[in-house]
């Protein structure tokens, strides 16, 4: 999109305009500087990630009286921008007296403690840092403009809340160049100091929140391996002929991506090869070649053999359990690249340029952007995770009866409720499940330091482990009292992660969770399923479960359940852990 | 071949279907061509002819054969 025309986004965003089928995503922008030419753009980027956006402007420099507007936006973008605060004062800046100087400095730490405060409780907020590049006459000294500066930046890192992402704009600067991101003919004329170039890069960078906050980022990225992640090709220069050695001239290129793919590997990312080589020689290299840090233990799935690539890629999607779209897939041949994008468009496909030394920059640009790269401990577990799912699935085959392999499994639950210290990991999941989540609500960690702070809410978490390992918090449950019946309690949000899906869980999981809730005395709880592109396989789910479905509207099925007659399976095989049961 | 391309931005820029794009365009008779669209005008222009415009001629270029004319006259 960087590359693009002003004129080309606005006409391919025009023929985009209703055809997203999704819930509308409000967004909010609020400014001091004129920002209006970033509409198309953003919306443009929002309707290619098939998210279907509302913008709304605040009035003109209204950012503080604004920020309470809009803190209901699902997300608000702030243009705070230096240029528009410095021309309030009318005197040369560098010329400003002391008491001046900070009285100053209190007024803009002020207006920055009432936008944070009115937009603590917002999903999701995005902040731009405070730039001093308008001001770079002087690079000798230390001017009171850069002191002033610094001083704003480093405020707002201490007052960010959870909810904030703050976007580094002098890096953005420097990526495209101060002259080509601000053109000061339009701030002079309509207090417009952005170029469209600088719009273009800046929603390109900060598309990530978007895809994080609407559930659209990837979970695995799968390289092909001669001339991806070696230069060379086994079956012509043979084993000892390829090359990714840190020391040659061009090794080193793909000895750095191997080096990314290890750290993609230890943060949760699933890491596998679809290659068409004989396994044997790809797996030699893997375990004996002296230059090769990608080894076995980082590499999840690997589909080595002679299959078309678009076969092996499904294959790869169904047995992780995940979204074919969830896929990103490295390989350097045109031909492979164009038969994955024709043959499976959501595949997110990257083809190793043809200047070598552009390659790591473009893998790095591309898993910042479509990947959670947040550390967050369970994550780094992931991989190992992976691993054992496959032994369990392999270990599967040898058992006569499903429940004789469930039983074999050891299956531990625990459930906790309101625990604080699982937020990240409960916003986490709800932003990321597809497939078993019954309303696909996306939420942010305030929102669930909310809903476990409000008592008409309830959020439950799940752990589950056995015998292979420890899964970690893979199921969320967010309930809410009927606002106009005490008794009732609504499911607001259902969901498990899909390593766990298969196992019957979910019966066990639910069932307990009714348990606290006749504890706690409600009588009858309301639940319903939201229909997605991903979630057909919990269409029946609160059928299985016994609850009574009412209506069905808009394609969406509303239940009902009568607390106290409810039975529900028992399945002896999986143990609820008692030490750690519902606190 | 120039005509063609300052029209197709204009349309684009103002949603003004081609056609109604005449030699008399003019803010008068184009909704969409306020202050803010003028600006998002110049720099599409700019885009799209590789040019960049001069600060005076900016608030000159106030009708399809102004336009024109600065355009041609940046092309040489």
């Amino acid at each position: 999109m960087e590359n693009m025309k002003f004129t080309e986004i606005l006409q391919l965003n025009k023929g985009l305009v209703g055809t997203i089928q999704a819930k509308t995503y409000e967004i909010g922008i609020l400014s001091n500087v004129t920002v209006n030419s970033i509409k198309e753009i953003l919306e443009y980027s929002c309707r290619t990630n098939e998210i279907e956006p509302n913008i709304e402007f605040g009035n003109f420099d209204n950012i503080v009286q604004d920020s309470a507007v809009f803190k209901n936006k699902d997300i608000i973008i702030i243009f705070y921008d230096v240029l528009n605060i410095v021309d309030q004062i009318t005197e040369f800046f560098e010329d400003l007296e002391e008491g001046k100087y900070n009285s100053f400095k209190i007024k803009l730490f002020t207006e920055i403690d009432i936008i944070f405060e009115n937009l603590r409780n917002s999903p999701s907020v995005i902040f731009n840092s405070f730039s001093s590049a308008y001001y770079n006459h002087n690079n000798m000294q230390v001017s009171k403009i850069d002191t002033f500066i610094k001083e704003l930046n480093t405020y707002i890192e201490e007052k960010k809340t959870n909810n904030m992402s703050i976007v580094n704009i002098d890096k953005l600067f420097t990526q495209i160049g101060f002259k080509n991101s601000i053109d000061y003919r339009f701030y002079h004329s309509s207090k417009a100091p952005y170029t469209f170039l600088f719009l273009k890069n800046y929603v390109s960078m900060i598309e990530t929140i978007f895809l994080r906050n609407t559930g659209k980022l990837k979970k695995a990225i799968i390289f092909d391996c001669d001339n991806t992640l070696w230069k060379g090709i086994i079956g012509e220069d043979g084993i000892e002929g390829i090359d990714m050695s840190p020391n040659s001239r061009l090794g080193k290129f793909y000895h750095l991506v191997q080096k990314i793919a290890v750290f993609l590997s230890k943060r949760g990312v699933i890491v596998g090869l679809c290659s068409k080589n004989n396994e044997q020689d790809v797996l030699d290299i893997l375990k004996n070649h002296k230059d090769m840090i990608l080894k076995e233990e980082h590499v999840v799935i690997k589909k080595v053999n002679w299959v078309d690539k678009a076969s092996n890629l499904r294959a790869i999607a169904s047995e992780l359990n995940i979204g074919i779209d969830s896929l990103i897939f490295v390989d350097d041949s045109d031909f492979e690249i164009n038969l994955i994008k024709d043959q499976i468009p959501e595949i997110l496909t990257i083809q190793v340029p043809k200047s070598i030394t552009d390659y790591p920059d473009l893998i790095l640009k591309n898993i910042y952007k479509y990947f959670n790269l947040d550390l967050n401990n369970d994550d780094a577990k992931k991989t190992e995770m992976y691993k054992q799912q496959f032994e369990r699935e392999n270990s599967k085959v040898s058992f006569s009866s499903i429940n004789d392999y469930l039983a074999s499994l050891e299956i531990e639950l625990t459930i906790v409720k309101n625990d604080k210290a699982q937020m990240p990991r409960i916003a986490q999941l709800t932003q990321k499940t597809n497939q078993f989540n019954l309303t696909t609500y996306r939420y942010t960690e305030t929102q669930v330091d909310h809903f476990m702070t409000d008592k008409k809410h309830e959020v439950y978490a799940m752990f589950v482990k056995d015998k292979f390992g420890d899964n970690g918090l893979t199921g969320v449950c967010i309930v809410k009292e009927d606002n106009n019946d005490p008794k009732n309690v609504i499911i607001d949000s259902l969901l498990m992660s899909c390593r766990i899906i298969g196992r019957n869980i979910e019966f066990v999981y639910v069932k307990n969770i009714i348990k606290d809730l006749a504890e706690k005395g409600y009588q009858t709880l309301s639940s319903k399923y939201i229909p997605t592109k991903k979630n057909a396989q919990v269409e029946d789910f609160y059928e299985k479960m016994g609850f009574n479905l009412i209506e069905i509207i808009n394609e969406e099925k509303y239940y009902s359940l009568d607390i106290e007659n409810f039975e529900g399976k028992t399945l002896g095989y999986i143990k609820i852990n008692k030490n750690n049961n519902i606190k | 071949m120039e005509d063609i391309r300052i029209k197709k931005v204009l349309s684009i820029v103002f949603e003004v279907p081609i056609e109604l794009i005449t030699e008399d365009a003019a803010p008068d008779h184009i909704d969409n061509w306020d202050s803010l669209g003028h600006m998002n005008l110049i720099l599409a222009l700019e885009e799209e002819f590789d040019v960049s415009i001069p600060d005076e001629e900016v608030g000159n270029m106030v009708n399809y054969k102004l336009i024109k004319l600065i355009i041609n006259e940046l092309l040489k």
